[in-house]
Protein backbone atom coordinates (compact mmCIF):
# COMPACT_ATOMS: atom_id res chain seq x y z
CA UNK A 1 0.00 0.00 0.00
CA UNK A 2 1.49 3.39 -0.98
CA UNK A 3 1.17 6.60 1.08
CA UNK A 4 -1.67 7.91 -1.05
CA UNK A 5 -3.77 4.76 -0.53
CA UNK A 6 -3.06 4.84 3.22
CA UNK A 7 -4.15 8.49 3.43
CA UNK A 8 -7.37 7.74 1.52
CA UNK A 9 -8.20 4.76 3.79
CA UNK A 10 -7.61 6.78 6.95
CA UNK A 11 -9.72 9.63 5.57
CA UNK A 12 -12.59 7.28 4.68
CA UNK A 13 -12.38 5.64 8.12
CA UNK A 14 -12.68 9.03 9.83
CA UNK A 15 -15.67 9.93 7.64
CA UNK A 16 -17.35 6.64 8.57
CA UNK A 17 -16.72 7.15 12.32
CA UNK A 18 -18.01 10.73 12.17
CA UNK A 19 -21.10 9.52 10.29
CA UNK A 20 -21.74 6.79 12.87
CA UNK A 21 -21.41 9.30 15.72
CA UNK A 22 -23.86 11.68 14.05
CA UNK A 23 -26.30 8.82 13.40
CA UNK A 24 -26.13 7.69 17.03
CA UNK A 25 -26.67 11.24 18.26
CA UNK A 26 -29.71 11.58 16.00
CA UNK A 27 -31.18 8.25 17.14
CA UNK A 28 -30.72 8.68 20.90
CA UNK A 29 -33.16 11.38 21.93
CA UNK A 30 -31.75 13.43 24.80
CA UNK A 31 -33.72 13.18 28.07
CA UNK A 32 -36.20 16.05 28.07
CA UNK A 33 -36.13 18.23 31.18
CA UNK A 34 -39.39 17.92 33.08
CA UNK A 35 -41.10 21.29 33.63
CA UNK A 36 -41.72 22.53 37.17
CA UNK A 37 -45.42 22.58 38.08
CA UNK A 38 -45.86 25.86 39.94
CA UNK A 39 -49.58 25.41 40.63
CA UNK A 40 -49.37 22.28 42.78
CA UNK A 41 -47.31 21.07 45.70
CA UNK A 42 -45.48 22.47 48.67
CA UNK A 43 -44.17 21.31 52.03
CA UNK A 44 -46.43 19.73 54.63
CA UNK A 45 -46.18 17.93 57.94
CA UNK A 46 -48.11 14.77 58.86
CA UNK A 47 -47.50 11.68 61.04
CA UNK A 48 -45.47 8.82 59.59
CA UNK A 49 -46.05 5.08 60.03
CA UNK A 50 -43.77 5.12 63.09
CA UNK A 51 -45.99 7.69 64.77
CA UNK A 52 -43.39 10.46 64.33
CA UNK A 53 -43.98 13.93 62.93
CA UNK A 54 -42.81 13.96 59.35
CA UNK A 55 -42.22 16.88 57.00
CA UNK A 56 -41.90 16.45 53.27
CA UNK A 57 -38.97 18.90 53.33
CA UNK A 58 -36.97 16.31 55.30
CA UNK A 59 -36.72 14.46 51.98
CA UNK A 60 -34.95 17.33 50.21
CA UNK A 61 -32.12 15.78 48.23
CA UNK A 62 -34.30 12.81 47.26
CA UNK A 63 -36.70 12.25 44.40
CA UNK A 64 -40.16 11.53 45.82
CA UNK A 65 -42.99 9.52 44.28
CA UNK A 66 -46.02 10.84 46.16
CA UNK A 67 -49.44 9.21 45.99
CA UNK A 68 -52.70 9.14 47.92
CA UNK A 69 -55.21 6.42 48.76
CA UNK A 70 -56.53 4.25 51.58
CA UNK A 71 -55.87 0.65 52.54
CA UNK A 72 -59.55 -0.39 52.58
CA UNK A 73 -59.77 0.43 48.89
CA UNK A 74 -59.67 -2.93 47.10
CA UNK A 75 -59.33 -2.05 43.43
CA UNK A 76 -57.32 1.06 42.44
CA UNK A 77 -55.16 1.66 45.55
CA UNK A 78 -53.48 -1.78 45.81
CA UNK A 79 -52.83 -1.63 42.06
CA UNK A 80 -51.17 1.79 42.39
CA UNK A 81 -49.17 0.62 45.42
CA UNK A 82 -47.99 -2.41 43.44
CA UNK A 83 -46.99 -0.30 40.43
CA UNK A 84 -45.15 2.34 42.46
CA UNK A 85 -43.37 -0.48 44.29
CA UNK A 86 -42.36 -1.99 40.96
CA UNK A 87 -40.89 1.36 39.89
CA UNK A 88 -38.84 1.46 43.10
CA UNK A 89 -37.67 -2.14 42.77
CA UNK A 90 -36.68 -1.60 39.11
CA UNK A 91 -34.63 1.43 40.15
CA UNK A 92 -33.09 -0.56 42.99
CA UNK A 93 -32.04 -3.34 40.60
CA UNK A 94 -30.32 -0.67 38.51
CA UNK A 95 -28.59 0.78 41.59
CA UNK A 96 -30.58 4.02 41.25
CA UNK A 97 -32.90 3.90 44.26
CA UNK A 98 -30.66 5.35 46.97
CA UNK A 99 -32.12 8.81 46.57
CA UNK A 100 -35.67 7.78 45.64
CA UNK A 101 -38.48 7.71 48.19
CA UNK A 102 -42.09 6.54 47.65
CA UNK A 103 -44.54 8.31 50.01
CA UNK A 104 -48.15 7.19 50.54
CA UNK A 105 -50.66 9.58 52.12
CA UNK A 106 -53.91 8.11 53.39
CA UNK A 107 -57.14 10.05 53.42
CA UNK A 108 -58.69 7.52 55.78
CA UNK A 109 -56.88 8.30 59.07
CA UNK A 110 -59.64 6.71 61.14
CA UNK A 111 -58.71 3.23 59.88
CA UNK A 112 -55.25 3.90 58.46
CA UNK A 113 -53.52 4.58 61.75
CA UNK A 114 -49.72 4.72 61.97
CA UNK A 115 -49.80 1.20 63.39
CA UNK A 116 -51.91 -0.16 60.53
CA UNK A 117 -49.71 1.52 57.90
CA UNK A 118 -46.65 0.06 59.66
CA UNK A 119 -48.12 -3.43 59.22
CA UNK A 120 -49.54 -2.90 55.75
CA UNK A 121 -46.84 -1.13 53.74
CA UNK A 122 -43.68 -3.27 54.23
CA UNK A 123 -45.35 -6.11 52.29
CA UNK A 124 -44.79 -4.12 49.10
CA UNK A 125 -40.98 -4.25 49.64
CA UNK A 126 -40.46 -0.70 48.43
CA UNK A 127 -39.45 1.17 51.60
CA UNK A 128 -42.68 3.20 51.36
CA UNK A 129 -43.21 5.92 53.95
CA UNK A 130 -46.86 5.93 55.04
CA UNK A 131 -48.36 9.20 56.26
CA UNK A 132 -51.51 9.78 58.25
CA UNK A 133 -52.83 12.58 60.45
CA UNK A 134 -56.01 14.35 61.41
CA UNK A 135 -58.59 15.00 58.72
CA UNK A 136 -58.02 18.80 58.44
CA UNK A 137 -54.26 18.29 58.03
CA UNK A 138 -54.78 15.65 55.32
CA UNK A 139 -57.41 17.81 53.66
CA UNK A 140 -54.89 20.68 53.51
CA UNK A 141 -52.25 18.48 51.87
CA UNK A 142 -54.85 17.22 49.39
CA UNK A 143 -55.73 20.80 48.46
CA UNK A 144 -52.04 21.64 47.96
CA UNK A 145 -51.74 18.81 45.46
CA UNK A 146 -55.16 19.13 43.86
CA UNK A 147 -56.34 15.81 45.24
CA UNK A 148 -60.09 15.46 45.59
CA UNK A 149 -61.55 12.96 48.03
CA UNK A 150 -65.03 12.56 49.43
CA UNK A 151 -66.01 10.17 52.19
CA UNK A 152 -69.07 8.10 51.45
CA UNK A 153 -70.91 5.41 53.35
CA UNK A 154 -70.06 2.16 51.59
CA UNK A 155 -72.52 -0.64 50.97
CA UNK A 156 -70.19 -2.95 52.86
CA UNK A 157 -70.85 -1.14 56.13
CA UNK A 158 -67.57 0.82 56.23
CA UNK A 159 -66.64 4.09 54.61
CA UNK A 160 -65.52 4.34 51.01
CA UNK A 161 -63.87 7.29 49.37
CA UNK A 162 -64.37 8.62 45.91
CA UNK A 163 -61.05 10.16 45.02
CA UNK A 164 -58.68 11.32 42.32
CA UNK A 165 -55.71 9.04 41.93
CA UNK A 166 -52.82 10.91 40.34
CA UNK A 167 -49.24 10.04 41.24
CA UNK A 168 -46.84 12.95 41.71
CA UNK A 169 -43.16 12.98 40.85
CA UNK A 170 -41.26 15.49 43.01
CA UNK A 171 -37.69 16.57 42.39
CA UNK A 172 -34.94 16.87 45.01
CA UNK A 173 -36.26 20.32 46.00
CA UNK A 174 -39.77 18.95 46.57
CA UNK A 175 -41.18 20.58 43.43
CA UNK A 176 -43.84 18.77 41.39
CA UNK A 177 -42.34 17.82 38.05
CA UNK A 178 -44.88 15.40 36.59
CA UNK A 179 -48.28 13.80 37.26
CA UNK A 180 -49.24 10.30 36.17
CA UNK A 181 -52.57 8.49 35.97
CA UNK A 182 -53.13 5.42 38.15
CA UNK A 183 -52.36 3.07 35.24
CA UNK A 184 -49.05 4.78 34.48
CA UNK A 185 -46.32 3.13 32.46
CA UNK A 186 -43.70 1.78 34.86
CA UNK A 187 -40.78 2.25 32.44
CA UNK A 188 -41.80 5.86 31.81
CA UNK A 189 -41.70 6.71 35.52
CA UNK A 190 -38.37 4.90 35.97
CA UNK A 191 -36.91 6.95 33.09
CA UNK A 192 -38.37 10.22 34.47
CA UNK A 193 -37.00 9.55 37.96
CA UNK A 194 -33.51 9.07 36.52
CA UNK A 195 -33.63 12.52 34.89
CA UNK A 196 -34.06 14.04 38.37
CA UNK A 197 -31.26 12.16 40.16
CA UNK B 1 -69.54 -52.07 22.47
CA UNK B 2 -71.38 -49.19 20.74
CA UNK B 3 -72.98 -48.19 24.05
CA UNK B 4 -69.55 -48.11 25.71
CA UNK B 5 -68.20 -45.97 22.86
CA UNK B 6 -70.99 -43.37 23.19
CA UNK B 7 -70.56 -43.33 26.96
CA UNK B 8 -66.87 -42.59 26.48
CA UNK B 9 -67.64 -39.79 24.02
CA UNK B 10 -70.21 -38.28 26.40
CA UNK B 11 -67.79 -38.50 29.32
CA UNK B 12 -65.01 -36.86 27.30
CA UNK B 13 -67.31 -34.09 26.13
CA UNK B 14 -68.56 -33.44 29.66
CA UNK B 15 -65.06 -33.33 31.13
CA UNK B 16 -63.82 -31.02 28.37
CA UNK B 17 -66.56 -28.55 29.16
CA UNK B 18 -68.24 -28.93 25.78
CA UNK B 19 -71.62 -28.86 27.52
CA UNK B 20 -70.80 -25.93 29.76
CA UNK B 21 -73.35 -23.23 29.11
CA UNK B 22 -71.86 -20.47 31.17
CA UNK B 23 -68.32 -20.27 32.53
CA UNK B 24 -65.79 -18.15 34.33
CA UNK B 25 -62.53 -17.44 32.51
CA UNK B 26 -59.31 -15.53 33.32
CA UNK B 27 -60.19 -15.43 37.01
CA UNK B 28 -57.70 -13.88 39.41
CA UNK B 29 -57.44 -12.00 42.71
CA UNK B 30 -54.95 -9.18 43.30
CA UNK B 31 -52.46 -10.16 46.01
CA UNK B 32 -52.61 -7.85 49.02
CA UNK B 33 -50.85 -7.69 52.40
CA UNK B 34 -52.01 -10.23 55.02
CA UNK B 35 -53.42 -7.39 57.15
CA UNK B 36 -55.48 -6.13 54.25
CA UNK B 37 -59.17 -5.77 55.03
CA UNK B 38 -60.29 -6.53 51.49
CA UNK B 39 -59.18 -7.77 48.12
CA UNK B 40 -60.43 -7.45 44.57
CA UNK B 41 -61.09 -10.12 41.96
CA UNK B 42 -61.39 -10.03 38.21
CA UNK B 43 -62.76 -12.43 35.62
CA UNK B 44 -64.58 -12.82 32.35
CA UNK B 45 -68.05 -14.31 32.53
CA UNK B 46 -68.99 -16.10 29.32
CA UNK B 47 -72.66 -16.72 28.66
CA UNK B 48 -72.98 -19.38 25.99
CA UNK B 49 -76.56 -20.17 26.95
CA UNK B 50 -79.51 -19.06 24.88
CA UNK B 51 -80.88 -16.92 27.73
CA UNK B 52 -79.64 -13.69 29.33
CA UNK B 53 -77.89 -14.40 32.65
CA UNK B 54 -78.52 -12.13 35.62
CA UNK B 55 -75.48 -12.03 37.91
CA UNK B 56 -76.48 -10.96 41.41
CA UNK B 57 -73.56 -11.60 43.74
CA UNK B 58 -70.63 -13.71 44.81
CA UNK B 59 -69.31 -15.71 47.75
CA UNK B 60 -66.08 -17.26 48.96
CA UNK B 61 -65.50 -19.46 52.01
CA UNK B 62 -62.64 -17.30 53.28
CA UNK B 63 -64.59 -14.02 52.99
CA UNK B 64 -67.47 -13.04 55.25
CA UNK B 65 -68.77 -10.70 52.59
CA UNK B 66 -68.47 -10.52 48.82
CA UNK B 67 -69.94 -7.92 46.50
CA UNK B 68 -69.81 -6.89 42.90
CA UNK B 69 -68.68 -3.31 42.43
CA UNK B 70 -68.15 -0.89 39.60
CA UNK B 71 -65.55 1.86 39.58
CA UNK B 72 -66.50 4.92 37.58
CA UNK B 73 -64.62 8.16 36.84
CA UNK B 74 -66.32 11.57 36.79
CA UNK B 75 -65.36 14.62 34.71
CA UNK B 76 -62.87 15.80 37.35
CA UNK B 77 -60.99 12.50 37.32
CA UNK B 78 -62.47 11.39 40.63
CA UNK B 79 -63.06 7.66 40.92
CA UNK B 80 -65.87 6.20 42.92
CA UNK B 81 -67.21 2.75 43.60
CA UNK B 82 -70.79 1.65 43.44
CA UNK B 83 -72.48 -1.62 44.33
CA UNK B 84 -73.64 -3.62 41.35
CA UNK B 85 -76.83 -5.21 42.62
CA UNK B 86 -77.29 -7.13 39.39
CA UNK B 87 -75.80 -7.18 35.96
CA UNK B 88 -77.21 -8.90 32.88
CA UNK B 89 -75.07 -10.76 30.39
CA UNK B 90 -76.98 -11.26 27.13
CA UNK B 91 -77.11 -14.72 25.57
CA UNK B 92 -74.00 -15.49 23.57
CA UNK B 93 -72.05 -12.58 25.10
CA UNK B 94 -69.39 -12.23 27.74
CA UNK B 95 -68.74 -9.59 30.38
CA UNK B 96 -65.32 -8.58 31.73
CA UNK B 97 -64.52 -7.56 35.28
CA UNK B 98 -61.20 -5.72 35.06
CA UNK B 99 -59.00 -3.44 37.23
CA UNK B 100 -60.36 0.09 37.37
CA UNK B 101 -63.84 -1.06 36.29
CA UNK B 102 -66.26 -3.75 37.37
CA UNK B 103 -64.71 -5.96 40.03
CA UNK B 104 -65.42 -8.49 42.71
CA UNK B 105 -64.77 -7.17 46.22
CA UNK B 106 -64.06 -9.62 49.05
CA UNK B 107 -64.29 -8.36 52.62
CA UNK B 108 -64.27 -9.59 56.23
CA UNK B 109 -61.70 -12.21 55.32
CA UNK B 110 -60.79 -14.94 57.81
CA UNK B 111 -57.44 -15.23 56.07
CA UNK B 112 -55.95 -13.51 53.08
CA UNK B 113 -54.90 -15.97 50.35
CA UNK B 114 -51.34 -15.50 49.17
CA UNK B 115 -49.91 -15.10 45.68
CA UNK B 116 -49.92 -18.47 43.92
CA UNK B 117 -52.93 -19.83 45.79
CA UNK B 118 -56.12 -20.56 43.88
CA UNK B 119 -59.09 -20.20 46.24
CA UNK B 120 -62.59 -21.01 45.07
CA UNK B 121 -64.99 -18.14 44.46
CA UNK B 122 -68.61 -18.63 43.41
CA UNK B 123 -70.85 -16.32 41.43
CA UNK B 124 -74.59 -16.26 42.12
CA UNK B 125 -77.32 -15.67 39.58
CA UNK B 126 -81.00 -14.87 39.58
CA UNK B 127 -81.72 -17.48 36.91
CA UNK B 128 -78.85 -19.96 36.96
CA UNK B 129 -77.12 -22.22 39.44
CA UNK B 130 -73.98 -20.85 41.12
CA UNK B 131 -70.84 -20.91 39.01
CA UNK B 132 -67.64 -21.54 40.93
CA UNK B 133 -64.06 -21.19 39.79
CA UNK B 134 -60.49 -21.17 41.01
CA UNK B 135 -59.24 -17.58 41.22
CA UNK B 136 -55.46 -17.40 41.05
CA UNK B 137 -53.92 -14.89 43.45
CA UNK B 138 -51.43 -12.74 41.51
CA UNK B 139 -49.32 -9.64 42.02
CA UNK B 140 -49.98 -8.36 38.51
CA UNK B 141 -52.58 -8.60 35.81
CA UNK B 142 -52.25 -11.75 33.68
Amino acid sequence: MNNKDGFTSAFLFRILVAGAVLLLAACSEPARELPVNTRLGGDFTLTDHNGERFSLSSLNGEVVILFFGYTHCPDICPAVLARVSQVYRNLKEQGEADRVQPVFVTFDPERDTAEHLREYLPWFKADIIGLTGDVPAIQKVAEQYGVVFIKEEGDSGGADFSHSDYIYLLDQQGRVRKLYPADFNIDEVVADVKTLL
Amino acid sequence: MLKRFFSAVLLAAASSGAFAEARIEQAWLRAVPPVSPSMAGYFVLVNDTDQPLVLTGASAEFAGMAMLHDTSTDGEGRRSMSHLKEVTIPAGKSLSFTPGGRHLMLMKMDSVPEAGETPKVCLAFQNHADLCGAFQVRHNEP
